[in-house]
């Protein structure tokens, strides 16, 4: 095991947390976001007006980290910027476990007291061995012992996916997205700057953590990008690793040096190292949530033949362009499973070929599942794509009550006995909040759903060159 | 060793551009295939080498202070006889004189004229954040206009090889489009291979551009080439 596994896993499992510097106009945000922490939570504040707010919230405060009568494993820090080396300094004396800064103003401000600062606290901590997240970040989110950094984000079971991430947003967003489509987090940190600890630091921790099977990032740049590489590479061959990168653009690599001060180094590059460390290349927080839920919930497939079901023809038309356009086949189905659908499927206003186009054949359940059995079947196929648009599920509800949730029910029954991957492809239309509803049903059940035919193919797109690429390993 | 002379001689003189006939000699101590190269630092040489090499054959200017040798007049191609090459080696000395006075000669090199091929470029540059990395495409205008290029990082792998030479759009070329001589792809994985693994064991070298390399059937063959060494 390598030395800094060792090192971080005392930051990402803290038994006593302590905030530096949480205040009222902040909402005391950082101690109300460790309300469900399964360990001790100490506050550090000398001024006098935050006194009343902190014991409210039933916290005891000391005035330094150094009075507190106990060991402490991680500290949060929230001060000015310029009081900051001052509370590293206290956080080596005290021999703390790590310390993460939310405190911004260093080397991405770029201006001579920031890249100062953060040069000043990178040496101490550097030269003490001190783990220190940040600056610049919100740190590590553990729910499974209710260590979060915002009161929005749940606690208890953990899940099984690993997030590191430059940005804080993004890293929260994340989880709150991932929540809902059936992502939960095993450990997460936002790194900021990345003054003393790197990508490279955290994808090893994750890398060795048993909880962990999947690892997405968010990264502006690296500083050792050998390092990075290496570390990836050897990674990437155990988990499925996805990297969203931002700066992807030349005109994005500004941004990265005015938020996290780093050197966002050339997109081609990037896209060279992923690929050969067989590494997943996302854009976008919605791929990645997306891509995630594929690999979590779909079966494993390197096949490239879609078996397509519709609602409705305008549907079987697009779907069909859609998965088309993301370079899937299509193919005719098997003389066999046309001889099926002849005996039960009413071909007045549907159609069977490959797309399906159900229409006329609803509300009946059995016969969608029994089209879900056929495609399944089909030696021709393999992966099957079901549209289920959330306004006429609801409207079928109006008829005939419960429909949807018999139809999930089926669905998780016919996930179990099937062979191939089933995904659901969820619009949402006008209805938003009715289909973030249905979607959270079908992950519980196991059925990956996507909220676009396109969103849903690259996806699936996403997931099966993975599989490829991991079987050529 | 060939190289670690050459490289201390370079460093000797100051200079970290090395000639061509230099960064091939390289090329070949770690088992690349390259153009046979003589050089000749007088018309009589220039002769003499050519009739051992066997006609046609090329002469290029040697310089290290000349980085484009066709535009100051420094290449002359398809010499058949002794006279051509007598006169070739004349021109090329009195362009340069008229060019680029201050150019320091060192001669000519003398080199068999290849068959011509699918012509494909191997490069390696070095990253701030990345370190080494290799640029593969195809030669001529494609490179130039398209940008049809791929990169990896160094050290590749051989599936990495594999993949980056695929990976480009003019890929059908190389399969031998259209009943042209196809190019010999496991020789071109290979070539990359060792590519990576030499400029991996010396991280002295900057920058290596090895352009053309004439793709055939069977083999490959690098056609010209260029080492550049750190400061």
């Amino acid at each position: 095991m390598k030395d800094i596994v060792g090192r971080l896993d005392r930051a990402f499992n803290p038994r006593s947390v302590a905030v530096v510097g949480d205040k009222m106009e902040m909402g005391y945000m950082w101690l109300r976001s460790l309300a469900n922490f399964q360990g001790r939570v100490y506050s550090v504040q000398i001024d006098e007006k935050e006194l009343q707010g902190i014991a409210a919230l039933g916290v005891k405060n000391y005035s330094s980290l150094l009075d507190i009568p106990d060991e402490v494993d991680y500290v949060i820090v929230a001060v000015p910027r310029a009081v900051a080396p001052k509370i590293v300094q206290h956080c080596i004396q005290k021999n703390v476990g790590s310390v993460m800064l939310f405190t911004s103003g260093f080397a991405e401000s770029n201006t001579e007291e920031g890249i100062r600062l953060q040069e000043n606290i990178t040496e101490m901590a550097r030269e003490a061995h001190l783990n220190l997240i940040g600056p610049n970040c919100v740190g590590i989110f553990n729910p499974k012992i209710g260590l979060r950094h915002t009161t929005d984000q749940y606690w208890g079971d953990g899940g099984n996916v690993g997030f590191i991430s430059q940005s804080g947003t993004h890293a929260t967003f994340f989880t709150l997205v991932g929540e809902v489509n059936g992502i939960r987090i095993s450990k997460s940190v936002s790194y900021g700057n990345a003054a003393v600890l790197d990508a490279a630091d955290y994808l090893e921790y994750l890398g060795e953590d048993e909880d962990t099977k999947i690892i997405g990032m968010y990264i502006e740049g690296v500083e050792n990008g050998r390092q990075f590489f290496s570390c990836l590479r050897e990674i990437a061959r155990r988990k499925p690793v996805l990297i969203w990168k931002g700066g992807g653009t030349d005109e994005g690599t500004r941004a990265t040096a005015s938020h996290t001060a780093s050197l966002a180094g050339p997109p081609l590059l990037w896209d060279a190292l992923i690929k050969q460390c067989g590494a997943i290349k996302v854009d976008n927080l919605d791929e990645m949530v997306d891509t995630i839920q594929a690999l979590l919930y779909a079966k494993p497939t390197t096949g490239n033949r879609v078996g397509l079901v519709a609602m409705t023809g305008g549907q079987s038309v697009v779907i069909t362009d859609a998965f088309a356009r993301a370079g899937f086949e299509v193919p005719l189905l098997t003389e066999r499973s046309y001889r099926e659908f002849a005996s039960f499927f009413n071909t007045i206003g549907s159609s069977y070929q490959n797309p399906l186009d159900i229409s006329s054949n609803l509300p009946h359940l059995d016969r969608i599942i029994r089209c879900l059995d056929i495609l399944n079947d089909d030696e021709r196929i393999d992966v099957v794509v079901l549209d289920l648009p959330v306004v006429f599920m609801t409207r079928i509800s109006w008829l005939i009550p419960n429909f949807f949730d018999d139809l999930i029910d089926a669905l998780s029954l016919y996930k179990e006995r099937s062979a191939k991957p089933l995904l659901a492809i969820l619009i949402s239309a006008h209805a938003e909040s009715e289909a973030i509803e249905a979607r959270k049903k079908l992950v519980a059940r196991g059925i990956p759903s996507f909220p676009s035919f396109e969103r849903g193919a690259n996806a699936l797109k996403k997931a099966v060159a993975y599989y490829k690429s991991a079987a050529l390993q | 060793m060939v190289m670690d002379e050459i490289i201390a001689a370079a460093r000797k003189e100051d200079r970290t551009s090395l000639t061509e006939l230099e960064s091939k000699q390289i090329l070949k101590e770690v088992g690349i295939n390259t153009t046979e190269i003589r050089l000749a630092r007088s018309k009589e040489e220039a002769v003499a080498r050519s009739q051992e090499l066997g006609f046609p054959v090329v002469l290029k200017i040697v310089s290290p202070d000349i980085l484009h040798k066709t535009d100051v007049g420094g290449v002359k191609l398809s010499l058949n006889n002794k006279e051509d090459v007598g006169n070739a080696y004349d021109e090329i000395i009195s362009m340069i004189k008229k060019h680029q006075p201050s150019a320091k000669i060192q001669g000519v090199s003398v080199q068999p004229m290849a068959r011509p091929a699918t012509e494909v470029i191997i490069g390696m540059s070095k990253d701030p954040q990345f370190g080494p990395v290799l640029m593969f495409g195809l030669g001529g205008i494609l490179v130039e206009i398209l940008k049809d290029i791929s990169f990896r990082i160094v050290p590749l792998t051989r599936r990495d090889a594999n993949e980056m030479i695929r990976e480009i759009k003019g890929y059908p070329i190389l399969e031998g489009y259209r009943g042209q001589e196809p190019a010999n792809i496991a020789v071109l994985e290979q070539l990359l291979l060792k590519v990576s693994e030499f400029v991996e064991s010396k991280p002295e070298i900057k920058e290596l551009d090895i352009n053309p390399i004439f793709a055939y059937r069977d083999s490959a063959l690098a056609i010209d080439a260029r080492v550049i060494l750190e400061p």
